[in-house]
């Protein structure tokens, strides 16, 4: 440990202890299950790596980024804010992105984190949605978090999500989550070792999950919000 | 009308006060979407603005429940998911709450109650001291009497304890007065009322107890 008050700041930000709604959130697994296309603890692992390379890598990274690099810059935040908004097209996983944001910025309003409040102060104004990767590229830079620190709490509490939603979804046990996220962490040091693209070239390319999310906007059984 | 101040609200801004927040928990089946439907008209009938937030486990029948009950506006009643997790939704990451509540109060200034209903749960189910001013626990006969002897956490530490469905307790064969005492004792002085929901028994007590203990407007 090179410096223990900023790992331990990591730790705090990265542990599913940290609320942040995300219990209420499968982000399209909960209709792929009920479909019958996530079966098996394969299946999950196969889905797990492709949101982190077709989505993560190529949006949530890219605007988590921008966030953090704008400083104390918020109309620049806004302008990244809103083209994340346009980005996301299925309803209920623009809105889950949208309700984790706030939920985010909530908590570290009451934390006291730099910027927290006057961005949610926006967010009621109606000035801009508040997508999480933006709220998370802004306050963990407010709380000394590096932008490869913040990509790293990004895609982590991102997989710990799927998988505690695939463990409730029955399709997988706890011992296989911890199997599918050691198995992940190779795609995901391989995506952070690449460049990230830049923000024009923002994009996500996740059909059948954005097909299951608009599925599920009408489903009879939802313990998710998407 | 008077309400309590919570954390939301600036010090000393009295003409626009944060709305009271109640939160309702207790096991699957025990009447608590029964209560709310005989508590809204009543806290109406006091000229408080009640909106209401349900933590359906797995469908929206509690939600659309109170939304085509014709007894709320059905705007303002909002559904929050859980994810399978009706603890955590009301404990340990009550977020999604916070933000339905939120929501509600910006949507609608005249809102003096929110009524925050929990999943169906356990008896070991509690409510964040963050996300409530105040919170009761449904229980019920045909449940068992033996439940308050059993001294969970939502039993023991609740604000307000209600024990429902008296009606059925002789056909299930319990001692509804041993089951009341026993309640009594597990939970150090704090109160213990019963009701019959279907018919509208002792809501008007349940309503009185809100009124000095959270709504002030006693």
């Amino acid at each position: 440990m090179t410096d223990p008050a900023n790992d331990l700041v990591l730790l705090q930000h990265g542990d599913s202890f940290f609320p942040s709604g995300a219990v209420s959130f499968s982000w399209g697994l909960e209709t792929l299950v009920e479909d019958g296309q996530i079966h098996s603890a394969d299946s999950v692992s196969k889905f797990l790596v492709n949101q982190l390379r077709y989505r993560w890598a190529t949006s949530d990274r890219v605007a988590l980024a921008a966030a953090h690099g704008t400083g104390a810059d918020l109309e620049a935040v806004i302008v990244i804010d809103q083209l994340v908004e346009t980005q996301i097209l299925a309803h209920e996983l623009r809105d889950g992105s949208r309700r984790t944001g706030r939920a985010l910025l909530s908590m570290h309003d009451k934390l006291g984190t730099p910027l927290a409040r006057a961005f949610q102060d926006r967010i009621r104004a109606g000035d801009t949605p508040g997508h999480a990767a933006v709220a998370q590229g802004l306050v963990w830079r407010g709380v000394g978090l590096t932008l490869e620190q913040a990509e790293l709490l990004s895609a982590h509490t991102y997989s710990i999500g799927v998988l505690g939603a695939a463990i409730r979804l029955g399709v997988i046990g706890h011992v296989d989550a911890q199997r599918i996220l050691l198995g992940a962490r190779e795609t995901l040091v391989g995506i952070l070792h690449e460049t990230a693209p830049p923000v024009s070239e923002m994009s996500t390319f996740t059909p059948a999950t954005e097909i299951a999310a608009m599925r599920h906007e009408t489903a009879e059984t939802r313990l998710f919000a998407n | 009308m008077n309400v309590l101040p919570t954390g939301q609200q600036e010090p000393g801004d009295k003409a626009n006060p944060a709305p009271a927040r109640i939160g309702i928990g207790g096991p699957v089946g025990s009447g608590k979407t029964a209560l709310i439907e005989r508590l809204i008209p009543s806290l109406e009938a006091r000229g408080l603005g009640v909106g209401v937030v349900t933590n359906d486990l797995v469908t929206r029948e509690d939600a659309e429940r109170l939304r085509d009950s014709g007894l709320i506006a059905p705007e303002r009643v909002l559904a929050v998911e859980t994810g399978a997790c009706p603890h955590t939704a009301i404990r340990e990451d009550p977020t999604m709450n916070l933000l339905a509540i939120d929501s509600l109060v910006a949507s609608f200034p005249d809102l003096s109650v929110i009524l925050l209903e929990s999943g169906g749960d356990n008896l070991a189910s509690t409510f964040s001291l963050d996300l409530v001013d105040y919170w009761l626990f449904v229980i019920d006969t045909a449940g068992g009497d033996d439940i308050p002897r059993k001294k969970g956490p939502g039993t023991v530490r609740s604000d307000l304890l209600v024990i429902n469905k008296t009606d059925l307790a002789p056909l299930v064969g319990v001692n509804l007065k041993r089951m009341i005492e026993e309640a009594r004792a597990v939970r150090g002085g704090k109160p213990v009322l019963t009701t019959n929901c279907a018919t509208g028994d002792g809501i008007d007590a349940v309503v009185a107890r809100l009124s000095h203990d959270v709504l002030f407007d006693d």
